[in-house]
This record gives C-alpha cells, structure tokens and sequence, in this order.
C-alpha cells in the first residue's frame, strides 16, 4: 500500500515536471500569435492570409481539440504543403462538384465517374445503337435515293484531288477514333463478356494507341478540310427552303434545288465538322498531353465534353455515311473518283449544275471520264 | 474475414515520411512513384498543423474500379482493391476518379504517354503467384501472404498510420479518442467506406466494377 501511493507520487512529480517543461514555451507561443504570421518564412503561399488557417490557430484556444476547420480544409480540396513531389499531390481529397443532372455534390471523380458511367454511356450507346437500326429501317422500307433520269455519260468534276484527299484522311481517321473511342467507352459492357480479359485488354491497348496517335492525324486534316471545304458551305439564300423539302426528298425523290452543297450538307459542316471536330480536338488534346499542368478537374470536364460531342459526332457521322454510301445512288462515287454525271449533278445540286454550265463555278465539264480505277 | 484498412491518426504522425520511404523500399516503387505520401495542413502555422499520411483507401464502393474500361480492379476477400497490370492501358481514367490521388503513372515515352497504372497494393501483391518474382516486380512485396501487415503503418514510429483489420484498427483508435476525450476522426473513411458509417463495417462490396 505504501510503496503503491509512493509509486503514484513520483509519476504525479514526474508529470508535474514534464507540464511544466512544455508550459512554459506553450504559453509564450500563445501570446505569440498575433506577431507570428508576419514572420513565417514564405515557404507556402501566406499561410496566414487564409482565413480557414487562423480558424484553426483560433479554434484550438476557443475550444480545445477541435479540428473542424483542419477537416474542412481537407475536403476543400484546396493544396496543402507537401514534400512529394507531384501534381496535386499536397490535395488531399478532390474537391467537390457536380455534373448536370445530378442531385447534390460529390468529390469531384466520383461525380464524373456517375455522369460518364451514368447517362454518357447508358444513353450515349443506346442512341448510336437506335441510329443505326433507324437507319437500316429506313433503308429497307423505302431503299435508296436513286437517279430519275438516265446517266448521261457526260462527267463533271465535283471535287478536286485536293478536297479528296483532305475528305479521305479526316474520315478514315475519324472512324478510327469513333471505333476506338467506342470500344474505350462501352467495350466493357459489350466486348468484354465476349472476348475476355485477355483478348480485350490487347484489342484495348490497341485501340487506345491508335487513339492517341491518330488523334494529331486528324486534326491536321481537320483544319485542311475547313479551310477547303467553308467557302461553298457558306449560308445561301436556298437553304431555308431546302429544310422544307428535306423530308418530301427522301420520301419521294423530289429534289429541291440546291448550290454545291444542300443545306443538309451545310449542317453537317458546321454542327459536325466545325463546331464537334473541333470541340473534340481541343478537348482530346487536353486529356492526350497531361503535361500542361492541367488538373484532374480539367481533365474529367475535358473527358465528359469530348465524350459527348463524340457520341452526337458519330450519330451525325452515321447519317453522312449512309447517304455518302448506300443511301444515294452515285453519291459514294463523286468523293471517291472526284467526278459526277450530269445526270446526278442536274438532280441533286442544279443551282451548282447551272453553274457550272454557265461556266460561274469552276469545275471541268464535258471531259470524258478519266476515272484510274 | 478480415476487412483491411488503413486509418491516419492527425493527432499523432509527425510528417516524418517514413511511412513514404518504407514503402518505396519495401516494393521497390518505380521512378517517380510515390504510393503513400504525407500531407500537412497549415504548414508552419503555431498549434494548427496536421499531417495526415495518404494512399489507396481501399474503398468499398472503389470509383476506380467502376471507370476502368478494361476492368483490370479486382477487390480481394480481405477488401484489398488491386489491379492486373498485365491488362492495363494506362488511360488515367482511374487517376480521374481517385479521390485520394491513389493511381500514378509511371512515364513511359514522350509526351506525357502513360505506363501501367502503380498504386498501393496494401502490401497484398497481385494476380500472379503469392510471393513470385513476377509478382514482386510488378506490385512489390506480398507481405499479406507472408502473414505481415503493410510495411508504412509496420514502421510508423508514432503509429499514427494504421493498418490491418478495420475492427481492430478501430478498436485501437476507439479507445484513443477515449482517452483524448475528443471527436473521431477517422481521416478517409468516410469517403473510402461509405458515408454516415465511419468506423461501422462497410456495405457488401460490389461484384465487379459494373457500375
């Protein structure tokens, strides 16, 4: 009993001892705060300046050992200091945001993972899937827009080599990245259970690449093709009217009068290849080159951005191929051999056939077909 | 079984790194790697400074696993999130989601091009053979498999980093906020484990990462 009480003594001096040890500083500290701001080596950006800092240096006095402004601070996503080296490695947890549609705010990763693994995908792929079976639809009740009249044999040059290739390169590296933007987005859901981990993550890889280094491929072609392609895309006095008949036309095969290109083709030009091909370059470029100091942030806005305008880009993409292809007779020919038959010119775009007739748009007429199949 | 978590106790780690640097050693991390790495908060500032030391979480409800395009996330029966570099395309989809900072991407070419994706592995390795060479040189050491818990929180000198089964790891620091008579502040867990169920088991994790 005694040597118990003896014990308890000697830990009670000892602690005594040790309070008063640390007291003493501590309380010459608390009187410091007010100067101690200003002296703070600037090794962070003014710590003091932040008011969620003093917060906290107050707070410890108000009430001890509450850290809700330390806990704050870590959800803010705001960066803190650290020794490891790294892009946003002093940020703690994301901050927090919100995409459209959704109720309240997340972290801002969890909130792009809901938006992209949410409706981007679940509505993104049903309506390419829907496009695609619209079209096929379309195609076997009411079949192609074929020619009227008989072929005259007589050629008209309707794109030069230059618009050609420029039109070949943008689409072929177009599909490239439709097809393997598609099989990074809805692979998973579609591929995967087919193919399996193996097989998957190599036809992944690959498109990934193809991605990644077709991408630069395609904006250069892109510019060329606006720069070649928006004198004769320019809004005409027709346009309005040619809306009108749009319907009737591949209802009935009556035509309204167009220029060189119909407003229909106008749309595709401005809404697709302007507005979308070139939201999806700078977007993509964003997320292709991390190494601008770009933010996780950027890069999840940059992903859904991109990832939208692709799906909208493909549908419309959808629609342009069918009519380039099997949905006009003739049409598939004039981009690959560059030339038409005044036939098809006089039916689709007789205000641009008038023209050329009249000599106003240069185009060589009347040649025989030099066609090097 | 065990439900493995880490815990980062701001009231005790003393931003010593060593955490970081038993970690680097202990898995051999890639160049430019970090897979833990300490955060101080009001840095310098008299009285207010914490430093919490952050990873892989580990999550129930694991954002990078649901975003992979290829699915290489895998959750062991421990709750150990880990992946299959075999399979991975180093898109940074994962590093998007991760709300701690977890994935990294070792800079495999020009460009910023990315290589395999490099997280926390909690010491567990991955798909290949426990113990391997193959997986040692892909994950880093398997001490899981050799009945040893994470290298950072083993070596914590003030053993405010945590690690191993979440009942035990909560126990232990139930019973510091006990005697601190203050609030609890599991730093993470709320985000990683689920909201409103901090310290409490976390919901039946999700098969796969379909969603």
């Amino acid at each position: 009993m005694q040597e118990k009480s003896m014990h308890t003594l000697s830990r009670l001096a000892g602690w005594l001892i040790l309070a008063l040890a640390f007291a003493a500083p501590a309380a010459a500290q608390d009187r410091q705060p007010a100067a101690q701001p200003a002296a703070q080596p600037a090794q962070q950006a003014a710590p003091a300046a932040d008011p969620t800092k003093d917060l906290q240096q107050q707070r410890r006095i108000d009430q001890p050992g509450n850290n809700a402004p330390v806990w704050r601070d870590v959800r803010s996503g705001q960066p803190n200091y650290t020794s490891i080296p790294g892009r946003e490695a002093g940020v703690l947890i994301q901050a927090q945001a919100r995409f459209p549609g959704q109720d309240g705010m997340t972290t801002a990763g969890e909130a792009w993972r809901k938006f992209r693994n949410g409706p981007i995908t679940f509505y993104g792929g049903w309506l390419i899937v829907l496009a695609v079976l619209a079209i096929a639809a379309f195609y076997y009740t009411k079949g192609p827009l074929k020619l009227h009249d008989k072929p005259t044999g007589r050629m008209v040059e309707r794109f030069s080599l230059a618009e050609r290739w420029a039109h070949w390169t943008t689409a072929i590296s177009f599909c490239v990245l439709a097809v393997s933007g598609m099989i990074t987005l809805f692979g998973k859901h579609v591929l995967l259970p087919v193919m399996g981990y193996t097989l998957f993550a190599w036809l992944s890889a690959l498109a990934k690449n193809l991605h990644n280094f077709i991408a630069p491929l395609f904006i250069a072609s892109l510019v060329v093709l606006i720069v070649i392609y928006i004198k004769d895309n320019l809004p005409e006095k027709g346009d309005m009217a040619w809306f009108g008949g749009a319907f009737a036309m591949f209802w009935s095969g009556k035509h309204v009068p167009s220029g060189r290109f119909n407003a229909g083709e106008k749309v595709y030009f401005w809404i697709g290849v302007v507005a979308l091909c070139i939201t999806l370059s700078v977007t993509g470029v964003i997320m292709l080159f991390p190494n601008f100091e770009q933010l996780r942030t950027t890069m999840q806005q940059a992903n859904v951005i991109h990832a939208v305008s692709a799906v909208i880009m493909i549908l419309f993409a959808l629609g342009h191929i069918y009519v380039g292809t099997i949905g006009v007779e003739g049409a598939y020919g004039n981009m690959r051999d560059g030339v038409t038959d005044e036939t098809w010119a006089r039916e689709h775009h007789e205000l641009w056939y008038d023209d050329v007739k009249s000599g106003k748009a240069a185009a060589k007429s009347g040649a025989a077909p030099q066609i090097q199949h | 079984m065990a439900r493995m978590k880490f815990l980062s106790d701001a009231e005790r780690c003393i931003e010593c790194n060593g955490c970081v640097t038993a970690c680097k050693n202990e898995n051999e991390v890639p160049w430019g790697v970090n897979r833990r790495r300490v955060v101080t908060i009001n840095d310098g500032v008299v009285g207010a400074e914490k430093s919490i030391s952050v990873a892989c979480m580990h999550c129930s409800d694991a954002p990078c696993m649901a975003v992979c395009p290829v699915d290489v996330f895998y959750r062991t029966d421990d709750g150990v999130v880990l992946h299959d570099k075999d399979l991975c395309i180093g898109c940074g989809y994962c590093f998007y989601a991760c709300p701690f900072g977890a994935p990294q991407f070792p800079q495999a070419g020009a460009f910023g091009l990315r290589g395999k994706m490099d997280k926390c592995t909690f010491c567990a390795g991955g798909p290949e053979a426990d113990k391997s060479e193959a997986e040692f040189k892909k994950y880093g050491r398997n001490r899981l498999a050799e009945g040893k818990l994470p290298a950072c929180a083993e070596m914590c000198a003030t053993k405010a980093l945590l690690g191993g089964d979440g009942d035990v790891i909560s126990d232990i620091y139930r019973e510091r906020v006990t005697r601190r008579n203050k609030g609890f502040e599991a730093w993470g867990w709320g985000t990683a484990y689920g909201p409103g169920q901090k310290g409490a088991a976390p919901a039946a994790p999700a098969a796969g990462g379909k969603s």
